[in-house]
């Protein structure tokens, strides 16, 4: 009965009739060494969402996108993925939640002795999808990145931007509803970083709600979508339309071309 | 990686299965040397044949009696004759030996109980166990099983020890892979399992090498102890080659899955 509680929570079509995707309440985080990483944080991120997270290093960023993937437990608070409270999660429920989120990394987390197809053929191995169904789903992901080209390449093989691609499409291959990035452009030089951002928006744009961690202001201030900047582990500006810095000056430019398009 | 476990695997076991073959071989040499010890039951003089063999069925219906024979009065006289180097005193006439039955026990340990017993049967002039030699001899059997025992514990969990610690060396190698296994959605059991199965056959397969080291190295290494000591020269085990494949395959596969099932835990926290 649990077990069947736990793959439901996985399914797709459960998580598609919800208009919050992500819900933070009253979050705070203490790490054990005492640093007081988020505090007092409410967030709510609604289905079909484009939201960056933006700040200084050591602002928090890092950390909120990791309570959303189970990483670990907030101090104090309530968090909702998908319409269930991860905080609650039992753990060997873990999995589950993770099977429905994509995650993608600075430093890509791909399997370094397997190519790009395996790493892709692995995600769906462990959801148990036919093998018939694996090849169209890495087949389209892959496409949709643009290095289907590079699928016999090992990791080490690739440059930083196709290794990022190759780790978007992996999170991206179940066809989950949520989609977070930590920092996804951190090692990336400026072209390929907004190569990669575009493919975000892409993926947005196909319904998935996304969620970028990044201190890069180029690629926040070239797509324009949601800002919620931290300081010090508290929101300080939730911004529906924002630049990475706060400028009211910029922001009526461009709501103003906006509205002339 | 991998190969460095194996060896590390390998080495271990080998050390180890070579040594327990040797306290094995020490133990059954010396419990064979303790084997050989007999009771001399004599009969007084005057007595005949007929009393020595109805003392020597007496024996043979005592439980502790392994084997009991009556030796021949004159062939052991012609022996004692043949090996007495001076010519025989003046005044013996005849065979002066009295009837003699040499008795063994079925447990050697046993000896002196039995000789107790047989002291009791009516017509028995003295039973012989050779008392001050022979507890020695046990004194000495019990010490090496002691520290064969011992020792053998203290070896086999060294060796437990040595394996966990490559096993735990390897999934360390591994973490960044474990971890990313975690972040995608993997659940322990289905990371758990494959590691589990790659123990099982670290252990297995160094067990085998192992047996190969023990088959090569250990018959060299006898002929070479039993060149120095050649009272060593039956130092045979006891234990048949295939039970010790066995043994150790068995032990090696058995630490190989039990070691990365307990050491597999400490990543698997999500």
């Amino acid at each position: 009965m649990r077990r069947r509680l736990l793959c439901s929570f996985a399914d797709r079509e459960l998580w598609g009739d919800l208009e919050r995707m992500i819900e933070l309440t009253d979050v705070s985080v203490v790490y054990p060494n005492g640093v007081q990483a988020l505090s007092d944080v409410s967030l709510r991120v609604a289905r079909g969402e484009f939201v960056f997270v933006v700040g200084p290093s050591g602002s928090g960023k890092s950390t909120l996108l990791r309570l959303v993937y189970r990483e670990f437990l907030p101090t104090r608070g309530r968090v909702i993925v998908g319409g269930q409270d991860v905080t609650t999660l039992p753990q060997n429920g873990i999995p589950y939640l993770r099977r429905r989120l994509g995650v993608v990394f600075q430093d890509f987390k791909l399997l370094p002795q397997k190519t790009v197809w395996e790493n892709l053929a692995f995600v769906l191995r462990v959801t148990s999808v036919p093998r018939r169904e694996i090849r169209r789903r890495i087949s389209e992901a892959l496409d949709l990145v643009g290095i289907m080209h590079r699928c016999d390449s090992f990791p080490a093989e690739l440059s930083g931007g196709e290794q990022q691609r190759a780790s978007i499409a992996r999170a991206i291959v179940n066809n989950p509803p949520i989609l977070v990035a930590d920092e996804p452009t951190g090692n990336l030089d400026p072209d390929t970083s907004w190569g990669i951002t575009q493919l975000l928006a892409r993926i947005n744009a196909r319904g998935t709600t996304v969620l970028v961690a990044t201190h890069d202001n180029q690629i926040v201030d070239r797509l324009i979508r949601r800002v919620v900047a931290l300081d010090v582990g508290r929101i300080v500006r939730d911004q529906d339309k924002g630049l990475y810095h706060h400028e009211p000056e910029q922001e009526r430019v461009y709501e103003s071309e906006l509205a002339e398009s | 990686m991998a190969v460095a476990s194996l060896s590390t695997v390998a080495l271990s076991l080998a050390v180890l299965g070579g040594f327990l073959l040797l306290m094995l071989g020490s133990h059954g040499f010396v419990e064979r040397q303790l084997a050989r010890f007999e009771i001399a039951v004599y009969m007084p003089d005057g007595a005949t044949q007929q009393d020595a063999e109805r003392v020597r069925e007496a024996i043979l219906r005592l439980p502790l009696t392994e084997k009991a024979e009556l030796q021949s009065r004159e062939l052991e006289w012609q022996k004692l004759k043949r090996s007495l180097s001076t010519r025989i005193p003046e005044g013996v006439i005849g065979n002066p030996l009295p009837y003699t039955i040499f008795v063994r026990a079925r447990d050697a340990r046993q000896t002196e109980s039995l000789a107790g017993q047989i002291r009791r049967i009516p017509r028995v002039e003295s039973a012989d166990a050779a008392r001050e030699s022979f507890g020695h001899v046990k004194a000495l059997a019990d010490l090496v099983k002691l520290i064969g025992i011992v020792a053998s514990v203290g070896l086999c969990l060294t060796t437990i020890f040595i394996i966990s610690n490559a096993i735990r060396l390897t999934l360390f190698a591994r973490r960044h892979e474990i971890r990313i296994m975690q972040l995608v959605g993997a659940t322990n059991w289905f990371i758990r399992v494959p590691l589990v199965i790659e123990g099982l056959l670290l252990g297995t397969a160094g067990a085998a090498l192992a047996v190969g080291l023990i088959a090569t190295g250990g018959q060299y290494m006898v002929a070479l102890v039993q060149r120095g000591l050649p009272v060593l020269r039956d130092l045979s085990s006891g234990v048949a080659p295939g039970q010790l494949l066995v043994a150790l395959i068995g032990g090696g596969a058995i630490i190989g899955a039990l070691g990365s099932l307990v050491s597999i835990r400490r990543f698997l926290k999500a």
